[in-house]
């Protein structure tokens, strides 16, 4: 324990000499969402249904990443609705998908890891596979919510009469950085850690029909691609709710212009 | 009029790949050389409570399904497989009718061909979900975004040459091969996302300096602490030297995060400096420290996510194999922990590194020291 704890120490004072206040707050919420999802595992392993296990630290996890990870209040709570509505589209896509795939619980070439335990420990490892699933998409869409929310907020500040077609304009090009760097993120990130499984795969001199079949490179697989949908949706939903944002407010700003042209017809 | 006519068109198209792609993988199974079944009749039997010594209470189900063979030589062969599946479903699954099962050991006994259930057929899933992505791409970032899939794509390609490579020349110190691997990956992707010039440079220089300094203090710390309790041989599927395979996983998985940081802050002070040209160097450096830390947070959780979220259904196997927290998490989750902290040290790294390297470079130094 004494490595993982100098470590964590290491980071916390860079955090504090790179970020400040707000590095600590940084280092703040990964403490947080590491014992949230501690929590998460605990309460899984006791029985409780993963799938809503999951719903709930996740919503938690989102609003600690975003409103400890943004100043701006307003900013930070049409990132937070974007997400939970992305959360939400995700369960729909991911329950029947990895139900037909058929990616639950552990594949052949884990039995290695496996092979000291007994398999029948009455837990659904569908639920667990999908909520692990959507727990480790969390991360990629808060920061892109997060991300692009902020951008346009400072692109609606610098134009104040901007149109809502120009906020979605501007929302496509942020997006498209953000999106471009964001799926390297993830790519690297997953497939970084999944390294050692790939050594093995080819090892094994692994065939295409292998790697299109096989539960352990099919589950990764998936796994990129659903962050990949979670993350352009979540761009896609802040946008938009920007874009009304403005809307609403050009509305608010001229009410005797809209009675007007409401009365007109009569 | 002409715009909603292209509109439909592009509808029609996507709709059109999508329903082919989905009847191609369906009957796709001639282009596999293993055998293939398609599930006709299921006969199961009745559940078997089972019980272990934690007091785990779960279902055990044999099934005699019959099959027909799809490909190959015996097509339209009958055949019979056993199989057991648990309700818990760790490493089995219990299987319908219309599935479709790669076959092994398929065998003769007294006129009946029985065989052994490989693999489930997964590939449709696997290329309807990726076909979506690529639509999605298109409807909300239209040609554009499916440029930001080629950089991706071609660091795939690279990322498994280089596992060839490892492979193929069997080094006892690989970590350097994939150490390259990453500075090439790095060079590459900027290329693409930024372009060959100057601010493409800078980021580089800040990536390379943020992700070596991070690597010396996270191993240095592991060196000085002597690795006290940290198990490289949890590391799962490592056929190589554990410790290295770790160091050059979380070397890659550092990268991502590292390049999306420095990017941030390099993109956002050149715009700066665009925007006016005598824009000193310490405030470049400000701004860039400002950038950076409104990103440090949400970076880290990325990776603190993707890490740890991986370890749950392991985790949950200890837990319910009476084994105590503190021993779970070292045999685990450790070592997901372990990297995003080194991960977190580079991220917090890259932003002094990113803003330094891009107020020296752009910054003018005589404003600085004669203003205020």
């Amino acid at each position: 324990m004494a490595s993982i704890s100098a470590l964590t120490i290491v980071m916390a004072v860079l955090m504090c000499l790179a970020g400040g206040k707000r590095g600590i707050a940084a280092f703040g919420s990964v403490a947080l969402n590491f014992i949230l999802m501690f929590i998460a595992i605990i309460l899984i392993s006791a029985g409780f249904a993963p799938i809503w296990v999951a719903l709930f630290v996740g919503i938690a996890i989102l609003a600690i990443t975003i409103y400890l990870g943004n100043d701006d209040e307003q900013t930070a709570r049409i990132a937070f609705i974007a997400t939970l509505i992305v959360l939400c589209v995700m369960i729909v896509l991911i329950v029947p998908l990895d139900h037909f795939a058929q990616i639950k619980g552990f594949s052949n070439e884990q039995t290695d890891e496996i092979e000291q335990f007994t398999l029948l420990v009455g837990v659904n490892f569908e639920s667990i596979t999908i909520a692990t699933t959507l727990l480790s998409t969390l991360g990629a869409i808060s920061e892109a919510a997060i991300a692009i929310a902020s951008g346009l907020r400072e692109v609606i500040e610098q134009n104040p009469g901007i149109s809502v077609a120009a906020v979605r304009r501007s929302g496509r090009n942020i997006g498209f950085q953000i999106m471009g760097m964001t799926f390297n993120t993830l790519f690297f990130g997953m497939f970084g850690g999944d390294l050692a499984l790939f050594v093995l795969l080819y090892k094994l001199k692994a065939t295409f029909g292998y790697y299109l079949n096989s539960k352990i490179f099919v589950s990764e697989c998936m796994m990129v691609l659903y962050s990949a949908i979670a993350v352009i949706l979540v761009i896609w939903i802040t946008t938009q709710m920007m874009a009304r944002k403005v809307k609403w407010a050009a509305h608010q700003e001229k009410p005797g212009e809209q009675q007007g042209s409401n009365v007109h017809p009569d | 009029m002409k715009l909603k006519r292209r509109t439909l068109i592009e509808i029609a198209v996507i709709l059109l790949s999508g329903v082919a792609l989905f009847l191609f993988s369906t009957h796709d199974d001639f282009m596999y050389h293993q055998a293939i079944g398609e599930v006709v009749a299921v006969k199961d039997g009745k559940a078997v409570r089972q019980t272990d010594q934690y007091k785990n209470v779960d279902y055990q189900t044999r099934q005699r399904l019959t099959v027909v063979q799809t490909n190959g030589r015996h097509r339209g062969r009958r055949i019979i497989i056993h199989n057991t599946f648990s309700r818990s479903g760790a490493l089995d699954q219990d299987f319908h009718r219309g599935q479709h099962i790669f076959l092994t050991n398929i065998r003769r006994v007294h006129g009946t061909d029985y065989a052994t259930a490989s693999r489930f057929k997964r590939d449709t899933t696997l290329l309807m979900l990726a076909w979506l992505v690529v639509v999605l791409l298109y409807l909300v970032m239209h040609a554009h975004g499916l440029r930001t899939l080629l950089s991706v794509a071609i660091n795939f390609i690279l990322f498994l040459f280089f596992v060839q490579l490892d492979v193929t020349l069997n080094l006892t110190h690989f970590f350097w091969l994939f150490a390259l691997s990453a500075v090439l990956f790095t060079g590459l992707t900027l290329c693409l996302v930024i372009g060959v010039n100057r601010q493409c440079l800078v980021t580089f220089l800040a990536i390379v300096t943020g992700t070596t300094l991070a690597f010396v203090i996270g191993i240095g710390t592991l060196q000085l602490t002597h690795n006290a309790g940290v198990h490289y041989e949890a590391l799962g599927y490592a056929t190589q030297a554990p410790q290295e395979l770790f160091l050059s996983a979380t070397v890659i998985g550092l990268l991502g995060a590292v390049m999306d940081a420095a990017t941030d802050i390099v993109s956002t002070l050149f715009e700066m400096h665009r925007a006016d040209p005598d824009v000193s160097r310490l405030q470049l450096f400000k701004s860039g420290q400002e950038v950076g830390r409104s990103i440090l947070g949400p970076l880290i959780n990325v990776l603190l996510l993707i890490f740890f979220a991986e370890t749950i259904a392991i985790a949950v196997l200890y837990f319910r194999t009476g084994n105590p927290i503190g021993y779970t998490f070292q045999w685990t989750m450790e070592l997901g922990i372990i990297q995003a902290l080194i991960s977190g040290i580079g991220i917090a790294l890259v932003i002094p590194s990113a803003s330094c390297l891009a107020a020296v470079v752009l910054g003018k130094k005589e404003r600085s020291n004669g203003f205020n």
